[in-house]
C-alpha cells in the first residue's frame, strides 16, 4: 500500500496539475488585493490581529508575495522554494483564521474577492480550504522526482535536483 | 536537507515580490503610504491611499458634540449607509443618501437643499469611511459647510438620544 501511495504522490502529472492548481488559485487570489490595496488594509485590520504599523506593510507586501509565487509555480523557476513561501503564507492564514473562529470575531477574510467572507463562506470552510492547498503544497514540497515542464528545477525539500 | 540552494532561491524569489511591491505602490494611482491611520481614538481609520477620503478637520469628535448640533437644528443629517440599514433604524429627521447610490439620490437632495446647508454625514462608526465619501461628493457638488459625526449610528444608539 505504502510504496503505491509513494508512487502517486510523485507521478510527475500529479505535481504538474498541483503546481499548476496552486499557481493559478495564488495568481487569482492575488488580483484584488493589488488593484484594492487600501481595501484589502482595511480587511487585514478587521482581522485585529496585527499591530498598526504593520497593516500596510501586509497589505503592500503579501499580493505581490502570492502573484510571483503563483507565477513560479506555473512556470517551474525554483518550485519548491515557492512552495514554501505558499505554505508558510497559508499556515498564516490557518493561525488567523483559527484564532478569529477561536475568539468568535465576525470579520471579512479577503481571501480572494472582498465582501466573500462571512457571506458565502463561513470561516470553518475557509480553515478546510487552506488546510488542503496546504497539503498540497506539501506534495509539491516534498516531491521526489524529475519535475515536468520546469524553467529552474532544482529539487525538493530535501535533495537538489539539477535543471 | 540542501538550506543553503533553498536560501539562494528563497531571496531571489522574495527579492523580487518586495521590489515589485513597492515599486508598484508608489507608482500606483491607487498606492498607500507606508503607515495607515488605525487608531479609531483619532477618528477614522484609512490606510491613507493615494484617493483616501477621510479628512480628521471634518470630524465631529464625540456624540455630545453632535448632539448639540442636531439641538440647535442649524443641520441636515445625512446618513451614508445602505437603505436597509436606513430603514432598520436611523438618527431621528435623517436623509438617506446611500453613497453607493449617491447619482441617483442627490438631485432629489438638491433640490430640497441649498447649497447654503449645513450637512452633517454619519454611516456606522470609526470604522466606516462613508460618511467621508459622502462628504467629498457633496463638496464636489458644491456643498461648502459639511461636517462627519464619525461616531455614526452605533454611536448614537448607545447614547441613548432619538431614533425612528
Amino acid at each position: 500500500m505504502l510504496p503505491y501511495i509513494n508512487k502517486m504522490l510523485n507521478n510527475s502529472w500529479l505535481e504538474l496539475s498541483v503546481r499548476w492548481f496552486l499557481g493559478i488559485i495564488f495568481l487569482y487570489a492575488s488580483y484584488y488585493k493589488i488593484v484594492s490595496p487600501a481595501h484589502f488594509a482595511k480587511i487585514i485590520y478587521g482581522y485585529y490581529l496585527f499591530p498598526d504599523i504593520f497593516i500596510n506593510i501586509i497589505a503592500i507586501v503579501l499580493p505581490f508575495l502570492e502573484l510571483f509565487s503563483g507565477l513560479a509555480l506555473i512556470f517551474g523557476i525554483y518550485p519548491r522554494s515557492a512552495a514554501i513561501i505558499i505554505n508558510g503564507m497559508l499556515l498564516g492564514f490557518i493561525i488567523a483564521l483559527s484564532i478569529n473562529l477561536i475568539r468568535e470575531q465576525q470579520f471579512d477574510c479577503g481571501c480572494f474577492s472582498f465582501g466573500e467572507g462571512g457571506h458565502t463562506y463561513t470561516v470553518g470552510q475557509l480553515l478546510v480550504r487552506d488546510i488542503i492547498f496546504f497539503v498540497l503544497g506539501l506534495q509539491v514540497l516534498l516531491f521526489d522526482n524529475y519535475r515536468r515542464w520546469c524553467l529552474r528545477q532544482s529539487g525538493n525539500i530535501l535533495r537538489n535536483i539539477p535543471s | 536537507m540542501p538550506i543553503k540552494e533553498i536560501a539562494k532561491e528563497l531571496l531571489v524569489l522574495l527579492s523580487i515580490s518586495l521590489f515589485a511591491a513597492f515599486t508598484v505602490n508608489f507608482f500606483s494611482p491607487r498606492g498607500i503610504a507606508l503607515l495607515g491611520d488605525w487608531d479609531t481614538s483619532k477618528g477614522v481609520i484609512s490606510a491613507k491611499s493615494k484617493e483616501n477620503v477621510v479628512v480628521h478637520e471634518l470630524e465631529i469628535e464625540n456624540v455630545v458634540a453632535a448632539k448639540q448640533i442636531y439641538d440647535s437644528g442649524s443641520a441636515v443629517f445625512v446618513d451614508a449607509r445602505a437603505e436597509e440599514f436606513f430603514d432598520k433604524g436611523h438618527i431621528k429627521g435623517a436623509v438617506s443618501m446611500p453613497v453607493d447610490l449617491y447619482d441617483a439620490y442627490i438631485d432629489k437632495f438638491k433640490a430640497a437643499y441649498p447649497l447654503s446647508v449645513y450637512i452633517v454625514t454619519y454611516c456606522s462608526g470609526r470604522e466606516c469611511d462613508d460618511s467621508h465619501q459622502l462628504a467629498q461628493n457633496f463638496f464636489a457638488e458644491g456643498y461648502t459647510n459639511i461636517s462627519v459625526f464619525i461616531d455614526g449610528y452605533p454611536g448614537w444608539q448607545e447614547a441613548g438620544y432619538p431614533l425612528e
